[in-house]
Formats: structure tokens, C-alpha cells, sequence
């Protein structure tokens, strides 16, 4: 997708001004930390489950050289073609080189925010290749044109009248009125499964690759991602190199996390591990299959101060629970990874100076951090760019200089008890008794919503100052 | 720039941030690491727990005692439910041996096809922890058989019955020592299901609409009582 | 801090505490000093006001200016060194204090950084753990409901959740309603408002919908820089709702008008 995020506050505007996906977002907002919060609690161990996960993913991250070769050296073992990719363009390509080999006209994919971040769906598409999504959201908005607008639940910015109205149009199947919700997940089903028995090859992502067997780990509650990985006759599966982990008892004990981080179930319908392809007396499943190791910048990101952020299992509660997700969607941010694991992730994909406006898309409340079921201090994170930020001079100069002189000022106490006392002191005479602004000078950003309440009339030192005179 | 030669500009850089331990230490230090902290089980019995979770998982249940008893089971749930006494059963042989004329059922063995609504499998292992059973795709269970049917119904033993992961694991990796390495590896825990329009869920997204789990062996009368007021279901 | 008002303190025999106004206090709302200093010492605290105090750097520090803060930091820690406690009428700044600056020092600052922290209190959490507030005569409750607005970091880095409940009701009769997203933000963000005032002004909505449909007449809270922002968005959408700081109340103030009221 083309990266927007320069214009965060111009999207942002936009998705405020239409109503009905705010209402919508807000609902999302509010029901979806209590189911959240009643899984949770509902799983005793949630805590201690969360610190050994770290703890594990601290162990891999440290020594991921070792794992990933172990997991490369298991998964070729058990029959993949592993292939190594650094970047985006590089893993497009490997991945159309493979369904060209096999003259591959129909892909079937599911749901990999992976091949979100290459675009690879457009790369296909230019060779070609008819790709289409199955996972629900997924394809709803890829029939729509749109991009998911989060990581999880693809298409919720979308109404049920609005998804209506797309397959009316976009599914030649005659007269229908698809009153009901169900009836349009028959709908897709139908269209789907046609694609899927027909399907050259099968495209999936993977939550977790486990190096001492070689399995990947593959989540989901629709099923589509397993239809995708046993009905074609190749398999392709993408990842990047931060999924893997150690044992196969290391991804269950994720899950525990992940399935009760993302939707608030105890445990999702579909949990595959998949090794190879198809054994000689194997009935079914693909006769090929092939794994595609990304790095796209996380060799990069494990050797700096954000590593951190490598330990994203990808459950999206810090969209879900994030309050300036909530107001403005998942689009405003303009890429492909939006809430604050987005706004930590987009800079260090792309570059800060694309994204410079998404490390200050948070107030510091904690709320993500609180709830993150890999601890990721995301809010430090993002103070950390915003530091980076102000050093590469991707700030306005207004900002870096204001606060400069705030901090210097403060620096200087007796100048500052100088300064501060006399500005307030006209401020509060500007007021004239009526207790607010509703415009004030250097104040534009907070005044073009809100008034400014006026200062009382001298500073609290000022007049503590007076009285202790006065007492003492 | 090549697959391998990407493969080598990616260890390159990972070995510059690695800890630097040797492989040994490495292993030492994932030893150490211990097992994630056992889950709490709905219940006081293992089984009443796995019964329970499959409930919550919108799975319906009942249990069974011994070959007449399991294909009799099955046959009261197809036809209470579907009116149906067809279906396909999985080239298990736990399944083979099953005295079918018992229940007045027609199975055929294999790979569902197109139109066929039912299917049978045998799981390796129930797991009470997540409320799913485990099936390994290969002769003895196809793909196909877990995820084409409208509906899937499910027989595990109570002796397969496990109280967790970590316990599931253990016993794969003892089966699958015998064994190859299955292909796939798949634990079922519900119907197929989709909240992604509006957040409404709806069964069936792509796989089964409904699923069925008969629990086989000596099992006391109250088991089922006793699950279903664990997970709030109606009877 | 001087060495004379230090001094003091330990020849009274009550705990010293540096009362830390904050810089929103200090500029915008000295009643609110006035209001904690008057607190402190009916719960038989021997306060200070620390002449050298200005801000404790948030600006800077969530704007990532590392030099700034260090300097700041630096001077903050070094004046509250001789206190007992540090108490501050603010969840955000007590903060400030007790989670960031550690953070920002190795070595000998980092071990004056953690000291500091230690002994620094959000002010409802002091009263009411450490320095327990007694209850003389009941105070004339305020007219009309009230609602309390859990600020972010008072709730998440101060631990700041009963406290200011428990000490409204026993002071002044207060029951608190409760609004029903009390763990989300209300879009100050110190500097976010002003960077980002569309949304910022979206999350403040939000909240002053939440408090309305409570039926409060008061919104209260532990944290001038929310009650700022939030009365100043409920001035400009013509919404009638009191925001006056908690200590405030816990005085009986309420002669000062509220926060952005006319004199």
C-alpha cells in the first residue's frame, strides 16, 4: 500500500467527520476490552503466563542466529524449500517465481499481515495472478479495494449494509436480498470454496515457527487459512524471521495469550501446525511446499533499542484498546500496521521521516502497555522516536524551539519565578474576570477546540511567597 | 541478490546482536526456561474439564461406552439432528472396527467429496486446557474430513484425554516417534466461526457449521450434567 | 530545599514533606497549593514549599529532549533530597518523579533518582496510605453529584484508584458516581492537545459525554493538566460541568471558582 501517514491528521480528520465508522469505532472501543478483561480473568494464569512468554522470547530474540538455523535445518528436513528473503521486493519475487513454475493462474491466501507489508497481492496481481483473500475481512476489503484497518478484524470499519451492498455488486449470483448477517458469510463461503477447490497455489502466513521441529503455527477461526494450506497443490508459506521460537510448547503457551489478546475466546477453533508437504500415503495436502523467511528491517531492529517491539505476537489489543485507534481507525495512520504497535513498527519499515507523525499519535496514558500480553513498553518506544525525531529535526521548529526554551527557563528558578510571575500576571488581567480564552497567542493548537482557562492572579510561589512574609 | 545470498547477509547480521553463548549454553539457558504455568481446569476431573471447554467452544458433546455403545452415539446424534444415516468416516481402524449395523449407519470410508455433509474422525487426543481435540492429517484422517463437512463429529478416548499443551506435546512427540512427522497437525476447538462483519459471530465460515465430540470410555452418568452446568449450557 | 526549613522538619518530630506544586498549580491555580499545603498539615505534616521548584520536565521529556531533562531532572532530585516525602497534587508528575527519572540516570543520579522516588507520593495516595487525613468535623458537601476523572498516570504509574474515593467520602460525604470508561484517557497528553486538538478534542468529548450521562454537576480529579483541558473543551461546546482539583474539595473550597469559571 502507498503510505499516507504523512497526512495522519488529514486522514484523521476525515475518518472523525463520518459519523457513522466513528459511532461504530466507538462501540468497538468499548466492548471490546471487557471481553478482553472477562477472558482474562476468566484464564487465573494470565500474568504468569505472560512473564514466562517474555522470558522466552527474550531467550529467542537473544539467540536468534542459533534458532532460526535449527528451525531452517528441521523444516527442510521434514521436505520445505526455505528461502531467505531481505526485503519486501525480494520476497514478492521468490513467491511469483514459485506459482510461475507451476503455471499458477488461482491463488488462494489467508490472512498474513506479512504479505500486507510487501504488497505481494499487488505483485501477483501485475504478473497476472488471480489472488484472492478468504479470510472474511480480509476479503471483504480486498473486493472493496481497501486496505484492512486492523490487524485482526480486517474489515470492522465496515457496516453490515455496506458489506451488503459489495456483494450485491461484486457476486454475480442473481436475484437475492441477503438480509442477514449469515447470509452473507453463506454467501462467501460459497464464492470461496469454489476458489479454494480450484486454487493453484496456497498462500499463508505463520504465528509462530518452532525451530526444534520445523512446524509452523498457524491460527484461525474461520478455517480458511487451513483450506488454503491442504486443498492447493502448493504451499506457500511467509513469515518473518522474529515469529520463530524455540519448542512447540513455546507457541501453545503464546496461544494462551494471543487467542484471549485478540478476541476475548479461551481458545480459537483452528490451531495448525503444519510441517511439509503431502507423505506418500498421505490423502491429501500439497505435493510442494515452501517457506519464505523475511527480514525486511528486523535484523536491523533486533540491533538497536527497539528489539522490543520484535516481541509483538500480533493479537492487536493495543489498536482495540488504544483511545486514539479508537477515534480515528485504522486508515488515518496511513500504513500498514496502525495503533500503537503500528506507530512503533511503520518508522523503523519505513522511515521516520514518513512517519514522524505517528510516534505523536499518543498521549503516554499506559493503556496499550498495561494490556500488551508480550509487555512491550510501547508508549517508552514511542518516546523513544520522538526523541530520534527531534534529533533528525523531523519536528516543527516551533515545537523543538518552544520547548527548549520551557525547559531551559525552567532551569533557572529565579528567573523563571521572575518570568512566569509577571506573565501571569497580565494573563490574568487579559482574562478581565470572565476566567477563560477562547483564543490565545502561542496557543493555537489547544485553542482551536478548546478556551484556555485563565490563571488565578498571581502564581501559587508568588503568593506563598507573601504569606510566608507575612506568617513569618 | 540470491536466496542464499540473503540467507547469509541475514545470519551476518543476526550474529552481530547475538548473546554470544555457545550452542550448549544456549540449550542450557532454554532448559532453564521451565514450562509456561499450568492453566487452571474447570472442574475436578479431566474429563468433566475437556467437556466443559468444548462446550464453551460451542461444540456439542455426549459420551460413550465401548463399540456399541460409540457407533449408537453417533447414530443419535445424526439423526436427532440431521435425519441423516449416511456419512464418512475416516480410514481409521478405530473406526473400521466399529459395529455400524448397530446403529443403522452407512459410512463410507475416505475423503469426503462434494455434496457430502458428514464426517467422521478419530482425534489422537482431547486436550482440556483448550476444549479441542487433536487429529493428525494423513490416511487414518484426511484434511478434508476436518474441514469440508457442514457438520464433524469427533470421537476421542478418555484415556487420550490430556490435561494440557504441554502434556498434548509430550504425547505427539512420543506418536509421532513411531511414526513420521505428520504433515499436519491439527487442533480443533469449535465450529468454524467469523465475527469480521460487524462483529457478529456466525458459524460455518468456511468449515464445519457444527461440531460434535463423543467422549469414549467408562465415564460416570453425571459427567455431562455435571460440564454443561460448568459452562452454563442449557440441556 | 534549605538546610534551615530541613532542619526544622526533624526538630518537630513530624515527617518533613516537600509539597511539589507542580507548574500548572504554580501558574494556573495556586488555590490548588494552597488546598494540599492546608491537607498536609492537618494530616500533621511539617511542609515545605521548596523555593528553587518549577516543573518536572514532562514537556521536554515526552518530546524527547534527553539534554533538557537531565538538567531539569537533576535539579528537581537535588532539591527534594532532604525531605521525608514528596508530595505533589498531581498523578502525572508524581510520575514523572517516581517512574521517569530513574530511568534516565546510571549511577550515583540513578541511586539519588530512586531515593527520590521512594519517598514521592501522588497526594490522595499520600492521605490516605501514608499520612492518614483525620476527619474533624464533616465538611458541607458540595451541591450536586460528583464524578472522578482517574487520571492515566495516576492510575497506571501511581497506583491512584481508591484513595481519592475513600477520602471524599469520609471528608466531605462524598460519593463518587463513576463514569464508565474510567481507564481511558481523556486526551490531554500535556503536549498532544496541542499537537493534535482534532482528536484530542474527540477524546475529551468522550469523556464529557461519559461524566454528563453520570448526571454530575462537579467533575473532579487528581490532575489540573486534564481538569484544564476538559473544562476548557466543555467551555467551548457549551456544556455546564463544574472541574475543580480534588484537593480543593477535600478542603471544602469552594469559594474559588472552577477551573476557567469567571471570577
Amino acid at each position: 500500500m502507498e503510505q499516507t501517514s504523512r497526512n495522519f491528521l488529514g486522514n484523521a480528520h476525515t475518518a472523525l467527520g463520518d459519523e457513522a465508522r466513528a459511532e461504530r469505532r466507538d462501540l468497538l472501543a468499548l466492548f471490546q476490552p471487557i471481553m478482553r478483561q472477562s477472558a482474562v480473568d476468566d484464564f487465573a494464569a494470565h500474568e504468569a503466563t505472560r512473564a514466562h512468554v517474555k522470558k522466552v522470547r527474550q531467550h529467542t530474540l537473544d539467540n536468534l542466529a542459533y534458532y532460526l538455523a535449527r528451525y531452517e535445518e528441521q523444516a527442510t528436513h521434514n521436505g520445505n524449500h526455505v528461502h531467505f528473503a531481505r526485503d519486501a521486493a525480494q520476497m514478492n519475487s521468490i513467491v511469483l517465481d514459485i506459482c510461475q513454475r507451476h503455471d499458477a493462474q488461482r491463488i488462494a491466501k489467508g490472512k498474513s499481515m506479512v504479505t500486507e507489508e510487501t504488497g505481494l497481492n499487488e505483485h501477483l496481481a501485475r504478473a497476472g495472478l488471480d489472488v484472492r483473500e478468504t479470510d472474511l475481512g480480509e476479503y471483504i476489503v480486498q473486493q472493496a479495494g481497501e486496505t484492512p484497518s486492523h490487524i485482526v478484524g480486517p474489515a470492522l470499519h465496515k457496516s453490515a449494509d455496506e458489506i451488503r451492498e459489495l456483494f450485491l455488486e461484486k457476486h454475480d449470483l442473481g436475484e437475492r436480498d441477503l438480509l442477514e448477517t449469515s447470509d452473507m458469510v453463506a454467501e462467501a463461503r460459497q464464492v470461496l470454496r469454489e476458489h479454494f477447490l480450484t486454487a493453484d497455489v496456497g498462500i499463508i502466513g505463520a504465528n509462530a515457527l518452532i525451530a526444534e521441529n520445523g512446524y509452523s503455527m498457524l491460527v484461525t477461526n474461520e478455517g480458511n487459512g487451513d483450506l488454503c494450506a491442504n486443498l492447493p497443490s502448493v504451499l506457500i508459506v511467509c513469515a518473518t524471521i522474529d515469529r520463530i521460537l524455540p519448542r512447540a510448547e513455546d507457541a501453545t503457551a503464546m496461544l494462551r495469550l494471543l487467542v484471549r489478546s485478540a478476541t476475548g475466546q479461551p481458545q480459537t477453533c483452528y490451531t495448525s501446525f503444519y510441517s511439509g508437504p503431502r507423505r506418500a500415503p498421505d490423502p491429501d495436502g500439497p505435493l510442494e511446499t515452501h517457506i519464505v523467511l523475511l527480514d525486511n528491517e528486523r535484523s536491523d531492529i533486533l540491533d538497536s533499542g527497539y528489539r522490543e517491539i520484535l516481541a509483538c505476537i500480533r493479537c492487536g489489543a493495543c489498536l482495540t484498546h488504544c483511545p486514539i485507534y479508537a477515534g480515528v481507525g485504522g486508515h488515518a495512520y496511513g500504513s500498514v500496521y496502525s495503533g500503537p504497535m503500528g506507530s512503533v513498527l511503520t518508522p523503523l519499515l519505513t522511515s521516520l521521516e514518513e512517519s514522524a507523525a505517528l510516534p505523536n499519535a499518543c498521549t503516554s496514558c499506559g493503556r496499550c502497555a498495561e494490556i500488551c500480553p508480550a509487555d512491550i513498553p510501547l508508549p517508552d518506544l514511542l518516546r523513544d522516536l520522538r526523541s530520534e525525531e527531534r534529533e533528525q529535526r523531523l519536528s516543527p521548529l516551533r515545537w523543538r524551539f518552544g520547548l527548549k526554551m520551557h525547559a531551559w527557563l525552567a532551569a533557572q528558578p529565579a528567573l523563571y519565578r521572575l518570568l512566569t510571575g509577571l506573565g501571569i500576571r497580565a494573563l490574568h488581567r487579559l482574562a478581565r474576570g470572565r476566567g477563560r480564552f477562547r483564543r490565545l497567542p502561542l496557543a493555537g493548537g489547544w485553542s482551536s477546540q478548546r478556551d484556555f482557562p485563565a490563571p488565578q492572579q498571581k502564581t501559587f510561589m508568588q503568593l506563598y511567597r507573601e504569606r510566608d512574609r507575612h506568617d513569618g | 541478490m540470491t536466496d542464499r545470498d540473503a540467507r547469509t547477509d541475514i545470519f551476518a547480521r543476526l550474529q552481530h546482536s547475538a548473546s554470544g553463548l555457545s550452542n550448549n549454553d544456549i540449550l542450557r539457558e532454554q532448559w532453564a526456561l521451565g514450562s509456561a504455568p499450568a492453566p487452571a481446569l474447570p472442574g475436578s476431573d479431566l474429563h468433566e474439564a475437556f467437556l466443559t471447554n468444548v462446550l464453551k467452544n460451542q461444540g456439542t458433546v455426549d459420551c460413550a461406552a465401548g463399540r456399541v455403545g460409540t457407533v449408537k452415539a453417533i447414530a443419535a446424534h445424526l439423526y436427532a439432528n440431521y435425519r441423516k444415516h449416511r456419512l464418512v468416516a475416516s480410514n481409521d481402524q478405530r473406526l473400521a472396527a466399529l459395529p455400524w449395523r448397530d446403529g443403522g449407519l452407512l459410512p463410507r470410508f475416505g475423503s469426503v467429496e462434494a455434496n457430502e455433509q458428514v464426517a467422521l474422525s478419530y482425534a489422537r487426543l482431547g486436550v482440556a486446557e483448550l476444549g479441542a481435540v487433536v487429529t493428525f492429517t494423513g490416511k487414518a484422517n484426511p484434511a478434508a474430513n476436518n474441514l469440508l463437512p457442514e457438520q464433524h463429529v469427533v470421537l476421542v478416548d478418555a484415556a487420550d484425554v490430556v490435561a494440557a499443551s504441554e502434556q498434548a506435546w509430550e504425547r505427539i512427540a512420543a506418536l509421532t516417534e513411531a511414526e513420521e512427522r505428520p504433515r499436519g497437525i491439527n487442533f480443533i476447538a469449535g465450529p468454524s466461526s467469523t465475527a469480521d462483519i460487524e462483529g457478529q459471530l456466525v458459524y460455518g465460515a468456511h468449515g464445519p457449521k457444527a461440531w460434535h465430540v463423543i467422549l469414549v470410555g467408562d465415564l460416570p452418568d453425571s459427567i455431562l450434567q455435571q460440564a454443561r452446568a460448568n459452562a452454563g449450557v442449557q440441556t | 530545599m534549605s538546610e534551615r526549613s530541613a532542619a526544622q522538619g526533624k526538630a518537630s518530630g513530624r515527617p518533613l514533606v516537600a509539597l511539589f506544586a507542580t507548574c500548572l498549580v504554580d501558574l494556573f491555580r495556586p488555590s490548588v497549593g494552597f488546598a494540599s499545603l492546608t491537607l498536609l498539615q492537618r494530616a500533621g505534616c511539617e511542609v515545605v514549599v521548596p523555593p528553587e521548584q518549577t516543573c518536572c520536565g514532562q514537556p521536554a521529556y515526552n518530546n524527547g529532549d534527553r539534554a533538557a531533562i537531565i538538567a531539569l531532572a537533576k535539579q528537581t532530585i537535588a532539591m527534594l533530597e532532604p525531605a521525608d516525602y514528596v508530595v505533589i497534587p498531581s498523578g502525572s508528575c508524581a510520575g514523572m518523579l517516581s517512574e521517569h527519572y530513574p530511568r534516565l540516570f546510571d549511577g550515583e543520579w540513578h541511586d539519588r533518582a530512586l531515593a527520590v522516588a521512594s519517598k514521592t507520593f501522588e497526594l490522595t495516595s499520600f492521605l490516605r496510605d501514608i499520612a492518614p487525613l483525620p476527619t474533624p468535623e464533616k465538611l458541607h458537601p458540595p451541591s450536586g453529584k460528583v464524578a472522578y476523572h482517574d487520571s492515566c498516570a495516576g492510575l497506571r504509574e501511581m497506583q491512584v484508584r481508591e484513595q481519592p474515593r475513600a477520602l471524599l467520602k469520609s471528608t466531605c460525604g462524598v460519593e463518587v458516581v463513576e463514569l464508565q470508561q474510567r481507564d481511558v484517557c481523556c486526551g490531554f497528553g500535556g503536549t498532544f492537545c496541542a499537537k493534535m486538538p482534532e482528536i484530542s478534542a474527540k477524546m475529551a468529548d468522550d469523556k464529557l459525554k461519559d461524566a454528563a450521562s453520570t448526571g454530575a454537576t462537579i467533575l473532579t480529579g487528581g490532575d489540573l493538566g486534564c481538569l484544564m483541558s476538559l473544562a476548557g473543551r466543555a467551555q467551548r461546546t457549551g456544556q455546564n460541568l463544574e472541574m475543580r482539583h480534588v484537593a480543593e474539595l477535600l478542603v471544602g473550597d469552594q469559594d474559588t471558582p472552577p477551573v476557567g469559571g469567571a471570577d
